[in-house]
């Protein structure tokens, strides 16, 4: 009889095929060997009995094929089969071991699911904004197309140029770079209705559009060349407004909306899915037809390039046809064509770059968690594994075995990992401030999942494979012999040591820079803007040409709207200005001082101007540091008003009142009067320098075509409600938006407030996860050395010392994870400079509330360890060796 | 004695059987079955090899190489539980098949018109 288990031996070499091959003939040699034998015995002549024999097996070569693919069928069979029963064992036993150690295995999973959710949400936004940020086909062809000036741009922000009609009228006849040209422009505008107007938001497009993003309307058609060269007045609804407004029916294609002053007939619905090129920008509710050759018409343009195309190429060639159509447009300084990937557009860019690093430090800790846990679980299976290995497991089988446990454990940590991305994702989304209004579109692509997928199967590899290969080098060392086990402990202790120092290292530099970000908020929080934005309202006005065709007729308009509102109740001030606040305009040319020399005839300038009345200043409360505020208006007496920056830069302490000033674009242009200085004013909220030069110009007739009229309400909550309903009073019809100054400032920091939120989440669990690694390490450190405790307890060490031996080796890791943390973040907080504000990147205070907060956090994972170590009991300490 | 006929699908259950006592390789296997049947099976030796092969195939037997009384290398096939099982199952359904096809060749014409009209 054959013993149990042999076959198991044969089997692994039998998986060659010319082996089983080789099989089925010696079964056949034997089987016909044996019968000849028979019937020899039973008298047969030697050769008649190998032929009988021959003849009672059947024609050799047909029967020996059909043998030989049953022995292949069944081969390929059992080897499956054998794959999944192995498989289902290693699985059932894995789960069972981890089911032993739920503590464990619960830590880890958790671990694991924080950092890949973590990275999951953060690298969707990535995805969805930076990678994808247009949703149209090729769009990693897709550029916009605009231009800046060559030289002369001072002001430390870009200014861009969208080109003028011509420029792009040359560019869509001459270029040969672009697959498709496509130009877009948007803005609000008000649907007249039975009762008050609404306002809706506009885009006017070319016909081309939907088919370029691919998509096309849902009922009715897109407008042609032909209507747009008719100035035909028609237009198509967005989906959203055409359900919401209208019902969703089919009958509204023919009938008329009056937006403005102008009517137009709805000839078709665009579908939700056809997105502006504005960066996550919202579906527009109507849209217009955009003629190129209108004069005046600004628009954006975003182009396709043909595969293969480079940017530098089609910038030379939009140059040269700019240059060649003699553009008359943009004389007074020269400009230069420049192409823009959709994601250079985006506000959140630098942000985002930084929070993914965040959130890959984040990743960092939970790896170094993870590999820890798993060697500190190899190093206490050492004495199973090296039994098991003891007892005949081959290597390959207990590597096998590991890597299905880490395999399996990492398995869970994704699933549960992406869930939580998902929700984190929705949180983040649903938090997001107005100013990042982009992030709606963030959404868990494929892309985010094979990176999740890839990390986890990685980590589970690499983990599982580590942990394997050190269980392995182990088992071939020592064996069953010792129980102490102390030898391959030391080892792995000093590699969790120091991924430990490393969690707490990377920790370290997330509290550092997430403290400057908080202090920096706080700053920005309680910054002095220079101007009071409490109860201040800006009213945008745009006067419709056909009503108020000539600058008198603005002008009288304005005059008459600023009386009747000094004359209200609910208003305490009103002033006029050329700009509201958040938006600039620059006057191009040389900036010359009188009595300073003057800059080369070539140079030019961007200066911010803004022209104003004269009681600007006290309406917006900006306080005049020198000097009046306009005491003649007129063009003749050419005053203006200077910042503080720049007076400083010019005049220092002294008076800039009385010194002469011009942009000048000719030497014959009239130089201006200083008459005051008004302090530095943060129209821009906070994070924006003020003390750039702005020159005040009194206000004209000229200037009020868009005017804003800057009102301050008296306390009444129905203040606001009133205004309106006098603007109406005078023009039912006039197009406004108002702005609420105050609230406008405080959004300006809603974005810097929203990323230190984020980043203060991934540091607190970044933070988390190294207290948990820490703790973890003293545990199993207490945990290895009772027997040691024990003795010294016995002999006499007191409580204290105990306390203090294994507190101080949490303090030492805690320690050194912090200087290594805290010299890597004085390096490493340069990335986040363009951040802070009012904070220096070698900022003192967060480098110690780090200290703090680490050492905190360090001491709370002690504690348990340390509770144990003085709990332990001598007698039963030694007595259990 | 004339040889027996095997029927279509019974040389499976018949080569179980032979192996339910003991472990045997192909040509006890069939030496045994032509024991048993008193003279040779009607089916060609081959035959016998790939029912095996179908066998260890379905996962009813097992093989491995042994040695036999001579000391020549064979492969030896197994009952796996399974296998038993099937053996089992088998034998019940064939001999209750066998009953009822011999009540029906061997019964008295009259007792069958009886029993349709009862």
């Amino acid at each position: 009889m054959i013993r149990d288990g042999v076959r198991r031996l044969f089997r692994l070499a039998l998986r060659r095929q010319d082996r089983w091959e080789h099989e089925v003939e010696e079964e056949i040699t034997l089987h016909l060997a044996l019968r000849a034998e028979q019937l020899v015995a039973q008298g047969l002549a030697p050769n008649a009995a190998t032929d009988e024999a021959m003849r009672r097996f059947g024609p050799l070569s047909a029967s020996r094929a059909t043998l030989l693919d049953a022995a292949r069928h069944r081969e390929h069979h059992m080897q499956r089969a054998e794959l999944v029963a192995d498989l289902r064992q290693d699985i059932s036993f894995a789960l069972r071991t981890l089911g032993r150690q739920k503590g464990w295995a619960a830590v880890t999973i958790a671990t694991l699911a924080l950092g890949i959710g973590a990275t999951t949400a953060v690298f969707s936004v990535v995805s969805s904004l930076l990678l994808h940020p247009l949703p149209y086909p090729h769009s990693d062809r897709m550029v916009f197309v605009y231009q800046e000036p060559s030289t002369g741009n001072n002001t430390g922000i870009s200014v861009t140029l969208a080109p003028s009609a011509d420029v792009i009228r040359a560019w869509i006849a001459g270029s040969h770079a672009f697959e498709a040209l496509e130009g877009f422009a948007s803005g609000p505008v008000s649907l007249r209705t039975a009762g008050e107007p609404v306002q809706y938001q506009g885009a006017q497009v070319f016909p081309s559009f939907p088919r370029f993003a691919g998509e096309l309307p849902i009922i009715g058609r897109m407008f042609t060349a032909e209507d747009i060269a008719t100035h035909a007045h028609v237009l198509l609804l967005g989906e959203q407004l055409w359900r919401s407004r209208y019902g969703g029916q089919r009958d509204v294609l023919g009938t008329s909306v009056t937006l403005g002053d102008s009517s137009y007939t709805v000839i078709g619905v665009l579908p939700s899915a056809l997105r502006p090129p504005d960066v996550g920008g919202a579906p527009p509710d109507f849209w217009m037809p955009l003629d190129v050759n209108s004069p005046n018409q600004r628009m954006m343009l975003l182009g396709r390039l043909r595969a293969g195309i480079t940017t530098a190429v089609t910038t030379r060639e939009l140059d040269s046809l700019v240059a060649r159509a003699g553009s008359v447009a943009n004389t007074e300084i020269p400009f230069h064509t420049r192409l823009a990937k959709p994601s250079d557009r985006l506000r959140f860019r630098d942000s985002l770059a930084m929070l993914s690093g965040a959130v890959l430090l984040v990743l960092l800790v939970a790896c170094a968690n993870v590999a820890h846990l798993l060697l500190a679980r190899t190093a206490a299976r050492h004495r199973e594994l090296s039994l098991r290995a003891a007892l005949g497991a081959g290597r390959g089988r207990l590597f096998r075995q590991l890597l299905t446990e880490s395999l399996l454990i990492t398995a869970a940590g994704a699933a549960l990992g992406v869930a939580l991305g998902w929700a984190g994702l929705r949180i983040l989304i649903t938090m997001r401030p107005p100013s990042l209004d982009e992030l709606r579109v963030a959404h868990l692509d494929t892309t985010t999942l094979a990176v999740a997928a890839g990390l986890t199967v990685g980590s589970g590899l690499l983990f599982g494979i580590m942990g394997a290969l050190q269980s392995s080098t182990n088992s071939a060392r020592s064996t069953v012999r010792s129980s102490a086990a102390t030898s391959p402990g030391r080892r792995s202790e000093r590699a969790r040591g120091t991924l430990v120092v490393t969690e707490m290292a990377l920790s370290a530099m997330l509290v550092v820079g997430a403290t400057m970000l908080m202090r920096s908020v706080e700053n920005l929080q309680h910054a002095d803007l220079g101007f009071q934005p409490h109860r201040l309202y800006a009213l945008n006005l745009t006067l419709p040409d056909a009503r108020y065709a000539t600058p008198a007729a603005q002008a009288a308009l304005v005059s008459e709207l600023t009386q009747r509102l000094k004359q209200s109740d609910a208003v305490r001030d009103v002033s006029v200005a050329a700009v509201p606040p958040n938006s600039m305009s620059f006057s191009v040319g040389r900036l010359e001082v009188d009595g300073e020399a003057a800059p080369p005839s070539s140079a030019t300038s961007f200066t911010e101007v803004n022209a104003v009345q004269s009681n600007y200043f006290s309406t917006m409360g900006i306080p005049m540091v020198d000097g009046t505020s306009f005491t003649d208006t007129s063009a003749a007496a050419r005053q203006v008003i200077v910042n503080a920056g720049f007076a400083r830069t010019h005049w220092g302490i002294r008076s800039a009142v009385g010194h002469r000033l011009r942009v000048a674009q000719s030497d014959s242009e009239p130089w201006l009067t200083i008459v005051g200085v008004a302090d530095d004013a943060a129209t821009f909220g906070p994070t924006m320098e003020s003390t750039a030069p702005l020159l005040y110009t009194p206000l004209r007739e000229a200037d009020t075509s868009a005017p804003a009229i800057m009102v301050r309400t008296t306390g009444e909550s129905t203040a606001l409600t009133q205004v309106r309903a006098l603007m109406r009073t005078i023009d039912p019809h006039l197009p406004m938006t108002v702005v609420n100054v105050e609230d406008q400032m405080a959004g300006s920091i809603d974005a810097p407030r929203f990323v230190m939120r984020l980043l203060s989440v991934f540091t607190v669990l970044a933070l988390a996860l190294a207290g948990i690694g820490l703790y973890g390490v003293m545990a199993y450190a207490v945990a290895q050395r009772t027997h040691e405790i024990g003795i010294r307890i016995a002999l006499g060490a007191t409580r204290q010392t105990v306390a203090r031996a294994v507190m101080l080796r949490g303090a030492t890791l805690a320690v050194l994870g912090a200087t290594v943390g805290l010299l890597a973040a004085h390096w490493g907080t340069r990335v986040i400079e363009h951040e802070l504000f009012g904070v220096a990147t070698s900022d003192p205070v967060s480098f110690a509330a780090a200290v703090v907060v680490l050492l905190s956090a360090a001491a709370l994972a002690c504690v348990v360890p340390t509770r144990r170590a003085l709990s332990v009991d001598p007698i039963r300490a030694i007595r259990a060796e | 004695m004339p040889s027996l006929p095997v029927l279509k699908g019974t040389l499976d259950l018949l080569v179980l059987r032979a192996l339910n006592w003991t472990p045997m390789h192909g040509f006890e296997i069939v030496a045994w079955l032509e024991r048993a049947a008193h003279g040779s099976l009607d089916v060609e030796d081959s035959a016998l090899y790939q029912a095996l092969y179908r066998l260890e195939d379905r996962g009813l037997l097992d093989a491995e190489w042994g040695v036999t009384g001579n000391n020549r290398k064979a492969r030896y096939y197994t009952l796996t539980p399974a296998g038993r099982a099937h053996l089992r199952g088998e034998t019940k359904r064939w001999v209750r098949y066998a009953d009822t096809v011999t009540a029906i060749l061997t019964a008295p014409r009259e007792a069958l018109a009886s029993g349709d009209t009862a």
